[in-house]
């Protein structure tokens, strides 16, 4: 066993790791980072998580709900810190799972990944009381310079495999599944189903809810991982749905905030320099900070950095750069997850009971594999010559989504939640 | 009616605070006195200082919700919304003006409630009273606690039972009883019960719990908490622990002992018993009263002359005991600690005692400590200086140099040289760019202002002449280690501690240049520092490079003459698109942040560099084609040129075809924004041969065209002076936004290429120069951040005493009550001060202020939701 998997082990625990490991672990993750464009490509299937905010047992059920890495691939949206009392085994757990399989867990920067704002909001008051210093803080705030900025989905199938066979039956016809809602046990609880072979923008979906929940019977194992192809009683049906369309699913962008007016396409995002702490304003201000609203255009963010912007805008910004979806956290939902802008953009939440007492639910957000083998769109993020508007045809589709909804690990699993308290005292 | 109340006798010394901006201000020393003028009764304050000066001077009615906190407090908030304490040299003082405020209300209380009979404050308490405290009766009490606790009347009334029957003491001994019985179900009442008295957020009740006979019951029964059946904490264990309380020299005041054991309690109280079901107005009184026990000590360590005496002299050479030792430097760090939460002159006056009894030898001390975690400390408590007052610090460094001593600089730069521990080594990097830096803005002098102020700043006019060589000499020290990279050829071999060290190097250097390029560029010349730090850029390690490319980005956007030939006379372009090349087409942070050096240049049309990339390195730029950015400066390079603008014009994306109308105005606009000096036209005049012609013709025009003024009177200068401390974040200006105002002049003489209708997306609703002008007037979360006061955890408390008086408007624990807090505090903090520069690379951390956004607009559910959080998250984190 090495030294990274036995830190991960003992991080799982709760436990942290020695100071000196923590420096270790941070030049890695640096080299690593360095590496990564400000938009890393990720492919599908993957798992897309919000705001954590160092509810690391929170965090360990959201694995527990969504399948462990590196059986399932992660994004996170950023925000791993401040509010809870665990960032720091939290966000060093997330680290080593990084370090030690890069190709299987995505971080992108968050507003609070930041010097600023770990300050005022608890990372740095933890790192203190619980290292003594502040080097590790410092060694923390040094990776949050290196994270991307967002990532690009690419591969992801436009058709959703159903969960269980009894789900089927109620499927309308001439229609395929676009999204699901499944509770922490596995159980789907929502369907909403779109016309076959349309795009996204003039579908009508039909929105019904299932209740009460079936009773499926999925094994915890694989209620864990259920979006692998191959799942048990989903292939024979979802077949023909796949490869039967010729529009193809747009590519998903995630960032932490929003879009900013400073940039129109994703190549923009490109040409930040981003090893900075995060400005005050600016493109690099807007990704992180900017919230969706139901106005036109943009408005000011009441949050004093970052901006508004409406449905018009998200529109836009996906038409010209070919994608289906925004996927972003960074606001409170009570439900943990909520789309706006006839699902051209979703906000993913993923701290249940937020600060201990929001009394929320949190959601993951699954996208799975284009199994239909038509290959990955072509994407304007990095290739030359796409900046603008390469996708010609209309029919760009947004992909099946399967939310996991989620609540606050139970009591017993977690402990009481505390901060550590000083060992001595002088005053 | 006639007042029938005596006002007390005599005058009693007393502080007097006012809470600004959330911050308890302090209005000055005076003497106190009750009075009764007319019929008002009044409380008077005059100045210590000037006699006829009168600090305060407040009418008693019976609404003002005063209180007593501890023994010397009193706070109250005035009729105008202000909140305002008192806090008394002596108890017996402030029991006396307590009296009389008392004596006056309740006089006052009695003239209205005969007149309103319907008082439902007088009816409602009388009317709780709880059952005997016997474990029978728990289930009532708990019952009749949980319903008085709904209401604000029913809570006043219970606080009032509970305090005049002593309940909690009696409650006491039920706890181990229960344990006894192992009755699980009543110690889970108890728990519910203590809970909800703590909740009541009344500060003498918090007061008690926290005293010597009654803190271990209480948390005792904290540890069966009913939502963790099957847990149970051990606070009494921590508690009891007597060996945590360390003494390094004992303190002999028993008030001052008590009150830093009872501290202690609230910390944990408040970060461990309670953390999860805190709610604001409980949070603010465990801070407030953290807060002002804090101020106590701090106040009797530092009058204590004997204590630091005995503190002090056990770093006397001759002691040996070197445990004892370590443990003062600990005891100093959690006084600076502390002194951190505390209002400026009052840390300035603390910080000068420590100096004055030797707080620099205990510094080098410590920073020379075989031990890397007491280094860790020692620099700390020079961060706290530091953070504190740099100029302060440089002023005594300074004074060292002038006394041929050596500076404490010397020492911290010899040690940045050698350090191992990588942690240490990043806070000293830190303190020495403070230290060093000889441009520290005069932030907020009268904050500072203690006692020492003026002594402490006549130490600094030193002559302009001193200061400048001091800093070549110190910045020859300190870039040693990098200037000897001459001698080196290749860099394959460096160690890892080699890396960090240059790395640190050229992060300082790069922040001096930025903070002062002109002292800076002595050094930059003699040491010839530029080409080293362009040899880094062939280092192996990646970040490094960037360290190093960071460095040139910083010259690039000084816009300096200087500085620009730096990089023109010798190969630092090849180096940086040898970079690209390495990296180019792969998409990553390297590749990244050298495309956004060339934009920045195209963007800014900085024409040395344009001139000097294309003509030197037209052929390499032609070969990177998968962005366009290169071909565009080349394009750009063309117009300069004055051929190739209209041709290729339409052959680009709409951002791009803005580009050619600027062009005539280029030579114009980069003049019409500063002044150019005689050294800057002789390197123009020397290096571009080519190009003076055109040079010049552009400048005869600037005069000659009227209307070329207009234009850059209304553009925003291309320029970024270097005291813009936004400058090396990527400034894409939204181009439909920025542009407009300088193109519009152009077209009365230039032909401009039309423009292609492609989707251009909606522009920002305002001008960036709009947004920054709002940010400065609004109340936003980051402004906020960056703005006022340095508080954080404890300080909390400055708006403690202050909700504390709300609480009559709050309920314990619901959400819904947060909703009332963000006006509250926004209230408060509007008048915060907005934007204060900040050096977010240094160990000071950058001033903060405790609440978060108080939006005004509200626009969907989860927005309230989370703002309501933020403000929430911030005062419970």
């Amino acid at each position: 066993m090495s030294d990274l998997d036995r830190a991960i082990e003992q991080l799982r625990g709760c436990r942290l790791i020695p100071e000196s490991q923590v420096r270790e672990l941070c030049y890695k993750a640096r080299e690593l980072l360095i590496e990564e464009g400000n938009v890393v490509s990720v492919d599908a299937p993957v798992t897309i998580c919000g705001d954590i905010h160092g509810q690391f047992h929170d965090l360990m059920e959201l694995f527990r709900v969504g399948g462990d890495v590196p059986d399932t691939n992660y994004l996170f949206m950023g925000d791993f810190v401040d509010r809870g009392f665990y960032s720091l085994e939290s966000f060093l757990l997330l680290l080593c799972l990084k370090v030690r399989y890069p190709d299987r867990i995505t971080l992108i920067r968050g507003n609070h990944e930041s010097r600023q704002i770990t300050t005022v909001y608890g990372f740095y008051d933890e790192c203190i009381r619980k290292y003594g210093s502040a080097n590790v803080w410092r060694y923390c705030c040094e990776v949050f310079d290196y994270l991307a900025l967002g990532a690009i989905v690419l591969g992801a199938s436009s058709v959703l495999e159903p969960t269980s066979n009894t789900a089927l039956s109620s499927m309308p016809a001439d229609s395929e599944l676009e999204t699901e809602v499944l509770n922490s046990r596995g159980e789907v609880t929502m369907s909403t189903y779109r016309p076959r072979q349309r795009s996204s923008s003039n579908a009508s979906t039909d929105s019904r809810n299932i209740s009460p929940p079936r009773d499926i019977s999925a094994a915890p194992g694989q209620a864990a991982a259920p979006s692998r192809s191959g799942a048990p009683g989903t292939g024979a049906s979802g077949d023909g749905n796949g490869s039967a369309t010729t529009s193809r699913t747009g590519a998903v962008l995630c960032v932490h905030g929003g879009l900013s007016p400073l940039i129109d396409s994703v190549d923009k995002i490109r040409l930040i320099d981003r090893k900075q702490e995060v400005p005050h304003e600016g493109a690099m201000c807007d990704l992180l900070w900017s919230d969706p609203d139901e106005i036109e255009g943009w408005g000011l963010s009441p949050r004093g950095a970052g901006f508004l912007f409406g449905g018009d805008i998200v529109k836009q910004f996906n038409h010209l750069n070919g994608l289906s979806l925004v996927a972003r956290a960074h606001q409170l939902v009570m439900e943990g997850y909520k789309e706006m802008f006839d699902g051209g953009i979703v906000t993913v939440w993923s701290a249940p009971n937020y600060c201990y007492r929001c009394g929320n639910v949190a959601a993951i957000l699954e996208l799975g594999e284009d199994a239909s083998g038509g290959g990955t769109v072509a994407r304007s993020n990095g290739e030359y010559g796409r900046s603008n508007g390469i996708v010609t045809d209309n029919r760009v589709i947004s992909p099946g989504r399967r939310y996991r909804v989620f609540e606050a690990a139970a009591q017993d699993t977690r402990g009481m939640p505390a901060k550590k308290p000083v060992a001595d005292y002088f005053l | 009616m006639a007042l029938e109340v005596q006002p007390p006798d005599g005058r009693k010394r007393v502080k007097v605070y006012e809470l600004k901006d959330n911050d308890w201000f302090d209005r000055g020393t005076g003497f106190c006195t009750g009075q009764i003028l007319g019929e008002e009764p009044r409380i008077f304050v005059e100045s210590e200082d000037l006699p006829n000066r009168v600090l305060l001077e407040t009418r008693i009615t019976k609404d003002d919700g005063y209180q007593k906190q501890q023994e010397t407090l009193i706070v109250w908030t005035e009729q105008n919304g202000t909140d305002m304490a008192l806090s008394f040299q002596e108890a017996e003082g402030c029991a006396v003006i307590w009296d009389f405020v008392n004596a006056v209300q309740q006089h006052l209380l009695s003239l209205t409630s005969a007149d309103d009979a319907l008082s439902d404050d007088l009816d409602s308490y009388q009317s709780i009273i709880l059952p005997g405290p016997e474990l029978g009766n728990l289930p009532e009490i708990e019952q009749i606690v949980r319903a008085a606790s709904m209401t604000q009347n029913g809570r006043d009334a219970l606080s009032k039972y509970i305090i005049r029957d002593e309940y909690i003491a009696k409650l006491v001994p039920l706890v181990t009883m229960a344990e006894d019985l192992e009755s699980l179900i009543d110690l889970h009442r108890l728990c519910n019960i203590m809970k909800s008295l703590i909740l009541l957020n009344d500060n003498t009740i918090i007061e008690t719990v926290v005293a010597d006979h009654i803190i271990l019951g209480v948390v005792g029964a904290l540890e069966y908490d009913p939502e963790f059946p099957t847990h149970k904490a051990n606070h009494r264990q921590y508690l009891a622990d007597k060996s945590r309380y360390k003494e390094v020299v004992p303190i002999k005041d028993p008030l001052i002992r008590r009150k830093i054991r009872s501290t202690w309690r609230l910390q944990y109280l408040k970060d461990v018993v309670l953390a999860r079901i805190l709610d604001d107005p409980t949070f603010s009184v465990l801070n407030s009263l953290i807060f002002f026990n804090q101020m106590e000590i701090v106040n009797h360590i530092q009058s204590n002359g004997p204590f630091l005496r005995d503190l002090f002299h056990v770093f006397d050479p001759r002691n040996p005991d070197q445990r004892r030792k370590d443990d003062a430097v600990q005891f100093l760090h959690q006084c600076a600690g502390i002194a951190k939460n505390l209002q400026a002159p009052s840390r300035a006056q603390l910080f000068a005692n420590f100096i004055s009894h030797g707080l620099f030898a205990v510094i080098a001390f410590a920073v020379k400590h075989l031990n890397p975690a007491m280094r860790t400390t020692g620099i700390d408590i020079l961060s706290a200086l530091l953070d504190h007052d740099p100029v302060m610090m440089r002023g005594y460094m300074l004074k060292a140099v002038n006394e041929k001593k050596t500076p404490l600089t010397d020492t911290l730069i010899d040690l940045l040289h050698v350090e191992t521990d990588l942690g240490v080594k990043n806070q000293l990097a830190d303190a020495i760019k403070v230290l060093l830096d000889p441009q520290i803005p005069m932030q907020d002098p009268l904050g500072r202002a203690g006692p020492d102020y003026f002594k402490v700043r006549n130490n600094n006019l030193l002559s302009d002449a001193f200061v400048q060589q001091h800093f070549d000499e110190s910045s020859k020290r300190l870039f040693q280690p990098l200037k000897q990279l001459a001698n080196r050829t290749a860099l394959n071999d460096l160690t890892f501690q080699e890396v960090t060290l240059y790395s640190h190097l050229v992060d300082i250097l790069t922040f001096f240049v930025r903070q002062h390029l002109f002292r800076t560029r002595n050094s930059i010349q003699s040491e010839s520092l530029a080409p080293r730090v362009a040899q880094l850029l062939r280092a192996p390690q990646k970040h490094l490079k960037l360290v190093a490319l960071k460095f040139f980005r910083t010259l690039i956007s000084l816009q300096d003459t200087f500085y620009q030939a730096l990089m023109t006379h010798n190969n630092t372009f090849e180096l940086i698109l040898d970079i690209v090349y390495e990296t180019m087409p792969r998409d990553n942070l390297l590749n990244s942040a050298c495309l956004e050096l060339f934009e920045f240049i195209k963007r800014e049309n900085i024409k040395p560099f344009i001139l000097h990339v294309v003509e030197k390195y037209r052929e390499k730029l032609e070969n990177i084609i998968y962005v366009d950015t290169f071909q565009n400066l080349i394009l750009r390079y063309e117009q300069m040129q004055g051929y190739g603008a209209e041709a290729d014009a339409t052959l680009f994306s709409q951002d791009e075809s803005i580009a050619p109308r600027r062009i005539p105005l280029n030579g114009q606009r980069w003049q019409g924004a500063r002044e150019m000096d005689p050294a800057e036209e002789d390197y123009f005049n020397t290096s571009d041969d080519e190009d003076e012609i055109k040079w010049t013709q552009d400048r005869v025009a600037t005069a000659d065209e009227p209307s070329s003024g207009s234009a850059s009177a209304v553009v925003k200068p291309l320029v970024d002076y270097p005291d813009d401390d936004d400058e090396d974040i990527m400034d894409t200006k939204p181009e439909g936004a920025e542009q407009q105002p300088v193109a519009s002049p152009t077209e009365a003489f230039t032909e401009v290429p039309a423009l292609s209708p492609t989707q251009t997306p909606p522009a920002p609703p305002e001008r960036l120069a709009e947004k920054r002008r709002r940010e400065e007037e609004d109340d936003d979360e980051l402004s906020k951040l960056t703005a006022g006061p340095k508080r954080r955890s404890s300080t909390g408390g400055n708006s403690g005493a202050f909700n504390m008086n709300r609480k009559k408007n709050m309920s314990a624990g619901s959400l819904a009550d947060k909703n009332a807090s963000p006006g509250v505090l926004n209230k408060v903090t509007s008048a915060a001060p907005k934007r204060i520069a900040i050096n977010i690379g240094s160990t000071a951390k950058p001033p903060v202020s405790e609440t978060d956004t108080p939006r005004t607009e509200v626009t969907s559910e989860s927005y309230e939701k989370e703002n309501r959080d933020d403000s929430q998250g911030n005062e419970g984190g």
